[in-house]
């Protein structure tokens, strides 16, 4: 029978092993440096990443990725990283060359990888974030990204991950929750910036948009009227303006069409600190409240 | 009712496009025939870059306020143009080459403003509009900076069209050449801008110089060539309004294409100096 | 009767030359009086300065402030290509008295029509002014000269390319102008118009060479003194201070 204990070489060898990891941590970097492409996926990265790790977001709050242009400081910033977050699914057109640019030898990790994308179009929809089941996705590959990069922090990243996922699955209840106050016929919603489609095939409801989801596109009459007419025939409660896109345009089809115009959504990027949607989850409660209070109160 | 006019019915988007279209044609023509006829043609593209340190400026300093952003990117066209236009009176530099200078800087003024504050909030998408978007505020202003223009070019009629043809001889009797020329600067700018906000610079700019470009192959004097452009972009804004309505099309792009087709039918067939026309019908002699 | 305008030490610069020089005299009422001189002296800025385009010189110009002057500069700049009528061109010239807004009333009319029958211009009223030939657009200007009504004119270089048949006819409004007793000052090249049509001349070459009748001024002395002094111009001299 062999003996339940450890051999003497084995311990050893897990002496020696031990040691290993605490002298490639003492040969490591003090902080790890993580950039992400934008601000949301920083905000999620800094929820997930060990203690005292620098984060930083290439496409800052309130900005538009779309029309994102990178400065020789991103450059700089990229070329220090460790880790190079991304959403991917199309999302940061200027990503690639950024990279090779830069010179950077931290990882390209994707952060929708593993996501079965929406189409929009003959593209991929690459707004996943706006559906909590599949941002669990994201916290999953984030996670396991920093846990391969820093093995030594593996207990603190597994901690994080859990709690997270925690308050994730309760926001998810609650938005559920709020929602249901309003009947799902009328849970119909119109905003400039069709980035909610993941949003509103996870939580029932409709969104419609006047232009397609990047911001280049111009209006054309055709569209207009187009969405004139689904207001008043389909009975849209509320239009929402998305904080970078034409809000005279998403007035003037609301007032036409008889719906409310409701406040700011947020889908692209967190607000500012200190504004109403600072970080991930609390952006994604901002907009179901705004969503919620604009449906369930009368035109 | 027919198929051309049930859009307008229909919808009051259509109509307010329609409205706003007119108004800007009524205002701009005139000023698109003047620089036409005085080869500042460019000027208009030119502004509209100009635009871009003023509205930076205004955002640097009240945030996204697009009153604050629109006063300081009128201010800062009003500031190129008359920069501009005083070199050209005080040196030998030609109006297209002041002009040019001046919008470069101030470009490249917006750009560092924008970039110093970090934000990567497309500026000038935020305070160019477009033609489907007019709310009640954007109409009067277009309509009222348009009666201006028309009451101050008629006012000023004939000490503008000489400063445009003989500025020397003005000067020489004394007449109010500087305060005419500025005054063109000023009016054109005031146009561009009220345009560029309420339906975004493609059209300002389209509609104010291609209908003038065209109505040169048909008519001869001002008068006459600035109505005509007045109509033409009145027509090409209908007709672009519909032609977006029906073929899902971008409308400032239709309503900026249908004066170009409006254009190169006018290159081609005007009866003054058309290309086909000349070709067709050898030059007659005037009687002694 | 006073001299119209007469010229105490004056010095005109322009582009920060000195393109004239202590000039001193006076151009005598209803005189035709021509100015003539090699390229460069100061010809043109002397006009300039007299007909109030130039703000800057030295010394004084006396004249009556009551006196309307027109100015013809060389080679116009117009635009000939500015859609204006020939009646327009020459309407302007009642400028003084309408002005900006001022409306122009039959007699007006009548007027510009006269002098474009006295330019030979008749029925061209209606004409744009880019279909003329250079030949016709001297004369409209010379029409606009007419209706101008004013005590002085001062042409430059009125006669460069144009046609002979039009620079007789012109020249012919000259004597008219000095019947009227306007005073007429004209730089002109030709010596031969000069004599034929000019009683007095002021030859210059940044400093007067002569001034006075023409036959007296225009003998080869006078106008080899005038070359000798061109060949020594240096461009980059300061302003010339002669010893008292």
């Amino acid at each position: 029978m062999r003996s339940p204990f450890p051999s003497r070489r084995s311990l050893i060898l897990c002496s020696a092993c031990s040691a290993l990891p605490a002298q490639a941590a003492a040969a490591q970097p003090a902080r790890p440096r993580i950039v992400a492409s934008f601000s949301i996926l920083a905000d999620m990265a800094r929820e997930l990443a060990p203690e005292g790790a620098e984060v930083s977001a290439l496409v800052g709050p309130d900005a538009d990725a779309h029309v994102f242009e990178p400065s020789p400081a991103d450059g700089r910033r990229l070329a220090q990283a460790d880790l190079v977050l991304v959403n991917g699914l199309g999302f940061e057109g200027w990503i690639d060359r950024l990279v090779r640019v830069s010179g950077t030898r931290g990882e390209l990790i994707v952060a929708s990888d593993g996501v079965q994308p929406r189409r929009a179009g003959p593209a991929a929809d690459p707004h996943a974030w706006q559906d909590l089941a599949l941002a669990r996705r994201y916290v999953a590959n984030l996670s396991a990204a920093f846990a391969r990069r820093w093995p030594a922090q593996q207990e603190e990243i597994a901690r994080r991950q859990a709690d997270y996922l925690s308050r994730i699955d309760r926001l998810d209840r609650q938005v559920r929750d709020r929602l249901a106050t309003v009947p799902r016929a009328q849970r119909r919603v119109i905003t400039s910036h069709d980035a909610f489609a993941y949003f509103g095939a996870a939580y029932g409801v409709d969104f419609m948009a006047p232009q397609a989801w990047t911001t280049h596109s111009e209006p054309t009459a055709a569209a207009v009227a187009r969405l004139v007419r689904q207001i008043r025939a389909g009975g849209v409660r509320a239009v929402f303006i998305e904080n970078i896109s034409d809000r005279r345009l998403v007035e003037r089809i609301a007032r036409e069409g008889g719906a409310r115009v409701g406040g700011t959504l947020y889908s692209d990027a967190l607000s500012k600190p200190g504004g109403p949607a600072d970080t991930y989850l609390k952006l994604f409660e901002h907009n179901a409240r705004a969503l919620a209070d604009a449906l369930a109160s009368p035109p | 009712m027919n198929d051309w006019v049930d859009p307008f019915v229909e919808f009051a988007f259509m109509r307010r496009a329609l409205v706003a279209t007119l108004a800007l044609s009524l205002g701009s023509a005139p000023i698109g025939c003047i620089l036409v006829l005085r080869r500042m043609s460019l000027v208009g593209d030119a502004m509209a870059h100009a635009v871009l340190p003023g509205a930076a400026a205004g955002f640097v300093l009240a945030g996204l306020s697009l009153p604050a952003m629109s006063l300081g990117g009128f201010v800062a066209a009003l500031l190129v143009a008359l920069a501009a236009g005083f070199v050209t009176r005080s040196t030998p530099q030609r109006e297209d080459a002041s002009f040019a200078a001046f919008y470069l800087i101030a470009l490249a003024l917006g750009v560092l403003l924008v970039s110093l504050r970090g934000s990567q909030i497309d500026l000038m998408h935020m305070l160019f509009g477009s033609v489907l978007a007019v709310d009640d505020a954007a109409l009067l202003q277009i309509a009222g900076v348009a009666s201006l223009t028309l009451f101050m070019l008629a006012a000023f009629y004939r000490p503008m069209v000489l400063e445009s043809f003989d500025p020397g001889f003005l000067r020489s009797v004394g007449g109010p050449g500087a305060s005419v020329h500025m005054l063109l600067l000023v009016l054109l700018v005031g146009n561009l801008v009220s345009a560029f906000q309420a339906l975004g610079t493609l059209m300002a700019v389209g509609l104010m110089m291609l209908p003038a470009a065209a109505a040169r192959f048909w008519v001869a004097g001002l008068p006459g060539m600035a109505a005509l452009a007045a109509g033409i972009g009145s027509a090409c804004g209908a007709a672009g309004l519909l032609l977006s309505y029906r073929t899902d099309l971008p409308s400032g792009p239709c309503i900026v294409l249908s004066c170009g087709a409006v254009y190169i039918l006018s290159v081609l067939f005007g009866r003054r100096d058309g290309m086909l026309w000349r070709l067709l019908r050898p030059a007659r002699h005037l009687a002694g | 009767m006073n001299a119209p305008i007469s010229l105490h030490d004056l010095t005109v610069s322009y582009r920060g030359h000195p393109a004239v020089h202590h000039l001193s005299g006076r151009f005598a009422a209803g005189s035709l009086t021509a100015v003539v001189g090699p390229n460069g002296a100061g010809k043109s800025s002397l006009l300039a300065a007299l007909g109030g385009a130039l703000p800057s010189h030295q010394g004084r110009i006396v004249r009556d402030p009551a006196l309307r002057i027109a100015y013809l500069p060389q080679a116009a700049q117009l635009d000939r290509a500015f859609p204006v009528r020939v009646h327009e061109v020459v309407a302007i010239g009642l400028w003084s008295r309408i002005g900006s807004f001022g409306a122009l009333a039959a007699s007006d009319r009548r007027q510009v029509d006269h002098a474009l029958e006295a330019v030979g211009l008749s029925g061209f009223a209606q004409r744009w002014l880019g279909e003329l030939s250079a030949g016709q657009v001297q004369r409209a200007l010379f029409a606009r000269l007419l209706v101008q009504d004013a005590g002085l004119i001062l042409l430059d270089e009125p006669f460069n390319a144009i046609d002979a048949r039009t620079t007789a006819d012109l020249l012919g409004l000259l004597r008219r102008w000095k019947q009227e007793a306007r005073t007429v000052i004209a730089v002109l090249h030709d010596l031969d118009q000069v004599r034929e049509h000019f009683d007095e001349t002021l030859l210059l070459a940044r400093e007067p060479v002569a001034w006075g009748p023409t036959a007296q001024v225009l003998n080869a002395d006078h106008l080899f003194r005038a070359r000798q002094m061109a060949e020594a111009w240096d461009e980059r001299a300061s302003v010339y201070l002669r010893a008292a």
